[in-house]
């Protein structure tokens, strides 16, 4: 039985405080130049955000960070020094349920068969407060298609439920118990017409209409099958190869790796690694010239066959998590709910 | 006012009579609205085409990228290929044709009039839905209208409508082969450069913090150079093949290839990269303002585009967009054009 609690909503920016005061970094969704953005609280918070325009998964995999730092002498070995990330302790507020199931895609990346020592030393450090969707969802949200739901508790560690005065705070994990204990006098205990609000919310959340990829177990077989297909050049005639679509993702996690130059005499500068996107045009280029993904419509094939295919080949699940960034962003209009679709539908 | 039928049937029969391979347009987006861009090739496809305030895109960045199609696939045009444009979108096929991006008679201009309106900036319309969903988009007059579950709802069109377009100097597409709707040019909506005046008024210190900040928030995802018809470099000086490889090419000097900016999302990287930007779309850039609608992180990109194109109006009487045959900023030379900056 997890722990569920209830939690006045004046009583929200009591339990940020005591968390900021006990030594966390505290993040929470602000708007700020009209986009909703991950901010430093220690405090008042704002809970009625729609979706961050960036997923958290910054917090574990910055667009940029350093490996190693190098330097050499002339005529003397290069001298290397790692740089292990020293992250300090975190707890994100107002995760969305997408975008919790984003990390746990993440992490099975991170950390499945090699475990990513800059990415762990950052993971192990970030708790996520979710905030289930209560609300009718935005046209591009199709979460409950690809597995998920807007009460989803995957990858978060509190789901907190919007009772309209309070908060019902559900603990998923042990670190979500801890952060909640860290603040015990604060919540009051869930009675059972509280549990049955919940449930009534839950339940209604789960029952308000979606746009949905349309079979999304049958899929990774129809991409499949449709990898040679014309369409594609169809699908990404209005594609202007931008990176919008996979910067914004909960889930995009190509990177690439640069060493950067900082100084001559001696030689000295660091490795670092940078989010790299397959929406650009040198991002398979090889050293010859060759690029086997050459035009616009080799790379959405690409972004799609891995949310749909590739990951569930490696990894057994959808990659797509439904939180409509690439759709609501994309400036052409490009869709990947019916790209699937109508992808499936011409594998028929 | 534009009968969307009448830019059907233009489409239609010039692709049913063969003067034109394939004619780009607008077509309704899976959501209803936006609507998104469209590169129709058979006359039963006419149909699907649709005008509209949310017909934002400068279209002429695909008769960039058919162009840069046909260059790979070693294909020659053959027939021209039509372009529904609106007086911005035409400003900018008239610069692509003054840099000889491609003929005059390769391209069929069909020009659309804002017709003294222009199109819609979502975030300023979220303010006056309250919560509503919009789903279609429609021109009334001195009005938007939009489709919403709630029943049909009617906005002032200047109070949504994008800042580029309150300020256009030229909603007409002067240069065209076939022209809808009236010409409304001389309307009143907002003063050219009005938002770049109001910044202004800040001192330089200010002006300075805010630019560091917004690069700051930059993410690198360059939608402001993939979304211009303008950035049409083959190889661009962000991007890490900015080496010309040949089979001879060694490691040594890949690995040692000059990096003007590099990968990573910094501060200092992303001004060179919207400096450079700024400084190549001098003379060049017709205002679409699309850089500024696309950016993800809302970093007024017009500000920087606007202020090269007042500088060059001001002390050049320099207008881009305005003629195929005149000279182009950077490529010309008077016996009285300013030197002062010179010292």
């Amino acid at each position: 039985m997890s722990m569920e609690k209830i939690l006045d909503k004046e009583r929200l920016s009591d339990w940020i405080a005591a968390l900021a005061k006990s030594g966390m970094e505290v993040n929470a969704p602000a708007l700020e130049d009209g986009v909703w953005t991950y901010k430093p609280v220690d405090g008042a918070v704002r809970m009625d955000h729609p979706n961050t325009k960036q997923p958290p998964k910054g917090f574990a995999f910055p667009q940029r960070e350093v490996f190693f730092s190098f330097e050499q002498i002339k005529g003397e070995a290069p001298r290397l020094k790692q740089v292990l990330p020293e992250s300090p302790q975190r707890v994100v507020f107002g995760v969305r349920p997408c975008d919790g199931r984003g990390a746990v895609r993440m992490d099975r990346v991170f950390g499945n068969q090699v475990d990513d020592p800059y990415y762990q030393a950052r993971r192990k450090n970030v708790a996520y407060v979710g905030l289930a969707c209560n609300t009718a969802p935005a046209p591009t949200c199709f979460c409950k298609s690809v597995g998920g739901s807007p009460v989803s508790t995957d990858g978060l560690d509190v789901l907190l439920t919007d009772l309209g005065d309070k908060y019902f705070a559900q603990a998923v994990t042990k670190t979500g118990e801890a952060l909640m204990a860290a603040a015990d006098k604060l919540f009051a205990k869930a009675s059972p017409a509280d549990k049955k609000s919940v449930g009534k919310v839950h339940a209604d959340a789960l029952a308000q209409p979606q746009r949905a990829v349309k079979d999304a177990e049958a899929a990774p077989a129809k991409l499949k099958a449709a990898f040679n297909s014309p369409l594609w050049e169809e699908l990404a005639r209005a594609c202007i190869g931008c990176g919008i679509c996979t910067f914004l993702c909960p889930t995009c996690h190509c990177f690439d790796i640069n060493d950067e130059v900082t100084g001559s005499t001696p030689m000295k500068g660091s490795r670092v690694r940078t989010w790299d996107n397959c929406q650009f045009p040198d991002f398979t280029m090889h050293s010859s010239g060759h690029n086997p993904r050459e035009n616009t419509a080799a790379r959405l094939r690409q972004r799609v066959c891995h949310k749909f295919q590739y990951f569930h080949e490696n990894f057994g699940m959808l990659q797509c998590t439904g939180c409509g960034r690439c759709v609501s962003e994309c400036p052409v209009g490009i869709d990947i709910v019916a790209v699937v679709n109508k992808v499936a539908e011409h594998v028929g | 006012m534009i009968n969307i039928q009448d830019i059907r049937d233009t489409a239609r029969d010039m692709l049913a009579k063969g003067e034109v391979r394939a004619v780009i347009g607008w077509r309704a987006g899976s959501r209803g609205m936006p609507a998104e861009p469209a590169v129709i090739t058979a006359p039963e496809q006419a149909d699907e085409l649709v005008w509209d305030p949310t017909c934002y895109h400068n279209l002429a960045l695909h008769l960039v990228e058919d162009r840069k199609f046909l260059a790979h696939a070693r294909k020659t045009s053959g027939a021209p290929i039509a372009i529904v444009a609106k007086g911005c979108d035409a400003r900018a096929v008239v610069v692509l044709m003054q840099e000889n991006y491609f003929k005059r008679e390769d391209v069929y201009i069909i020009g659309v009039s804002c017709e003294g309106s222009g199109v819609l900036a979502e975030w300023k319309l979220a303010r006056h839905l309250n919560g509503a969903v919009p789903t279609a988009a429609a021109f009334a007059g001195d009005e938007f209208t939009f489709a919403t579950a709630a029943g049909e709802k009617r906005v002032p069109a200047r109070d949504v409508m994008a800042d580029r377009c309150l300020e256009c100097r030229s909603p007409f597409p002067k240069e065209h082969n076939v022209a809808l709707g009236e010409d409304k040019t001389g309307r009143d909506l907002a003063a050219p450069f009005a938002a770049l005046a109001r910044f202004e008024t800040r001192s330089e210190g200010e002006r300075w913090e805010f630019w560091q900040r917004q690069f700051e928030r930059c993410i690198r995802c360059f939608a402001c150079r993939s979304v211009c018809p303008m950035c049409y470099c083959e190889e661009c000086v962000v991007d890490s093949i900015n080496i010309a490889v040949a089979p001879d090419t060694t490691a040594e000097e890949k690995a040692n290839r000059i990096r003007w900016i590099e990968r990573s999302a910094t501060r200092s990287e992303n001004i060179t990269y919207h400096m450079t930007r700024a400084m190549h779309l001098a003379g060049r850039c017709v205002d679409c303002g699309e850089c500024e609608r696309v950016c993800p992180v809302n970093i007024p990109l017009r500000l920087l585009n606007n202020k090269m194109e007042r500088e060059a109006r001001e002390r050049f009487g320099y207008e881009p967009g305005a003629s195929i045959g005149g000279p182009s900023l950077v490529a010309s030379f008077r016996d009285d054009d300013p030197g002062d900056f010179i010292r």
